[in-house]
């Protein structure tokens, strides 16, 4: 309880300005340009009062969804989401059925309400596909399919709330999502994103930094191992620049990572207890 | 998801004849309500509510639009009920579009009463700021998160909930602008007015399974459900708005009885809702 009243308390403080620069900045959030406005101000604080290193606030919680094999919700600082895992179970499509390994399948929505202007459709859309792909391919590569051969397992990503990086609070939710569920798999799965605003590498965009046209490196790492899998950019950088972001953005899934195994770990000493061992 | 044996199916519905359920409620006991409120901070109003393991969130968003020139004196409420695939996997995709749908459709018959506005459980003239001109569009969107039956009781008192933490920012209308012309509308970021809600209903499901009827119900109850009567009433009594569901055909007299016993029902109800309500309330204010 005292985590959670944390996180509002968070999430009221920075309410007020998120609100207030999407009110007062009707069109010329779309074509904001780096010059205009001041992502780091002189004493190297950012919009929201951070540092350029410093990630936003993490919260996890696993279980939420009573009905689904297994659940999580995560937030980074004001983006929340919401993951289920169904599986693994009979392939409903009896064509996709594979004899060697389970079938996985993912969607991604968010919320009518997540944005700051209200979204029409929540699903379907081309960016909603898009990232339900990234995400499929992304958890594909560490679960151990191999082991549960015709079979389906179903990841489901609901946004609650969007303040950028949602792509990456998605991967951390369905990794805790399925790690729930007990299904088997190599390694975590954790993601963060970074930028490079005025000259400085900024870890962790909010929505405000990642619509002011910079460049924007998303990074998934299996921690343990050591290996990314899933790298993408927008917009263009230096190479030795790139360098020092995508090193930059996997630290932040290292912390990540870290916060994941303590909730994890938090989880099972909970399940210990309740069986009375 | 799974579908039930007859072993079990005897057993639900024996144990509501003797007023018994599989969970230990009565036939008309409501399953412990918990009630969240201002989770969606960029919303002007925001409820999560849990109904057992049915988990709902409203989100109330008000924008400045032009009201319908039939009516120029009243703002606009808009509902939109969403079925995330979280709370069910055939949800994926289109699947939940004929469920939300539905949740929809009952929702507005609900809350939002005649065309002309007349006998909605929102007051909508309240919503007008300049007639014919400028008015507060209201857009209320609902998502299930998880459902284990009796979504739409949870739907409406999240609505409810949702409506009651609504903040409405104080306008202030420039007063020398051409008639014709749209004046210009200066949107307070400081003040705001509670929306009012002592007018809004709430909305009470009765199943029938065999020959007794409960509210409440979970999703394997609802499986062997005949047909579900949904009620919606507001504080001073008055019946707001009426569903019947499923197939299976009843009596008049039922239909009557099944009212008068949702009646009764939604006063528990009602007060239950106003005291988590405003503890939810209460909670977020020390929090702010």
């Amino acid at each position: 309880m005292g985590l959670k009243c944390l996180a509002q308390h968070y999430l009221k403080s920075t309410g007020p300005s998120f609100i207030l620069t999407k009110k007062n900045k009707p069109l010329r959030r779309r074509t904001a340009s780096l010059s205009k406005m001041e992502f780091v101000n002189p004493e190297g604080l950012r919009l929201d009062g951070r540092r350029p290193m410093e990630m936003r606030q993490l919260r996890a919680e696993i279980g939420v969804v009573s009905k689904a094999d297994g659940s999580a919700v995560f937030e980074m600082g004001n983006t929340k989401v919401i993951a289920a895992v169904y599986g693994p179970r009979e392939v409903q499509n009896r064509s996709q059925q594979s004899n060697d390994e389970a079938l996985v399948r993912c969607e991604y929505s968010m919320a009518n309400f997540s944005t700051g202007d209200r979204m029409r459709k929540p699903k379907g859309d081309r960016r909603s596909t898009e990232i339900s792909m990234v995400i499929r391919q992304t958890m594909e590569a560490c679960i151990l399919t191999h082991l549960m051969p015709r079979s389906q397992i179903d990841i489901f990503v609901q946004v609650l709330q969007a303040d950028g990086g949602t792509r990456s609070a998605c991967i951390n939710a369905a990794t805790l999502a399925l790690a729930d569920a007990g299904i088997p798999m190599t390694d975590i799965v954790t993601s963060c994103s970074a930028g490079f605003l005025n000259g400085t590498p900024l870890l962790d965009l909010n929505y405000v930094e990642d619509s002011a046209g910079g460049p924007d490196v998303t990074v998934g790492i299996l921690p343990k191992l050591d290996k990314v899998t899933l790298l993408q950019m927008d917009s263009k950088l230096q190479m030795e620049t790139f360098e020092t972001v995508m090193q930059l953005a996997t630290e932040g899934c290292k912390a990540v990572a870290s916060y994941i195994r303590e909730v994890l770990l938090e989880n099972t000493k909970q399940l210990e207890s309740r069986r009375g061992v | 998801m799974v579908g039930l044996s007859l072993g079990e199916q005897t057993f639900i519905k024996g144990g509501i004849d003797q007023d018994l359920r599989t969970d230990g409620r009565k036939r008309l006991t409501y399953r412990p309500i918990f009630v969240e409120t201002g989770i969606i901070p960029q919303a002007s109003g925001s409820a999560r509510v849990k109904l057992g393991a049915t988990d709902v969130i409203a989100s109330v968003k008000a924008e400045l639009g032009r009201p319908n020139p039939s009516y120029p004196d009243k703002g606009k409420v808009s509902i939109h009920v969403d079925c995330s695939p979280t709370a069910e996997p055939s949800f994926e995709g289109r699947g939940g579009e004929e469920l939300s749908t539905e949740l929809c459709s009952a929702l507005e018959r609900c809350l939002l009463g005649g065309k002309s506005g007349a006998g909605a459980g929102i007051d909508l003239s309240s919503l007008c700021i300049v007639r014919g001109k400028v008015c507060w569009d209201l857009y209320i969107d609902g998502l299930v998160v998880s459902s284990d039956g009796n979504v739409l009781d949870a739907l409406g008192a999240a609505v409810k909930a949702a409506l009651s933490n609504t903040a409405i920012p104080k306008v202030q209308v420039s007063a020398n602008a051409p008639s014709d012309e749209q004046p210009e509308v200066d949107v307070s970021d400081e003040e705001f007015l509670q929306f009012d809600t002592s007018g809004v209903p709430v909305i009470v499901t009765l199943t029938k399974v065999g020959r007794h009827y409960i509210a409440d119900a979970t999703t394997e109850e609802e499986s062997q459900m005949s047909s579900a009567v949904s009620v919606s009433i507001n504080r001073q009594g008055r019946i707001c708005g009426l569903t019947k569901r499923g197939g299976a055909g009843l009596h008049p007299t039922v239909i009557l009885d099944m009212i008068s016993a949702a009646k009764h029902v939604s006063e528990q109800l009602m007060n239950k809702l106003d005291s988590e309500i405003a503890a939810a309330e209460a909670c977020d204010e020390m929090e702010s």
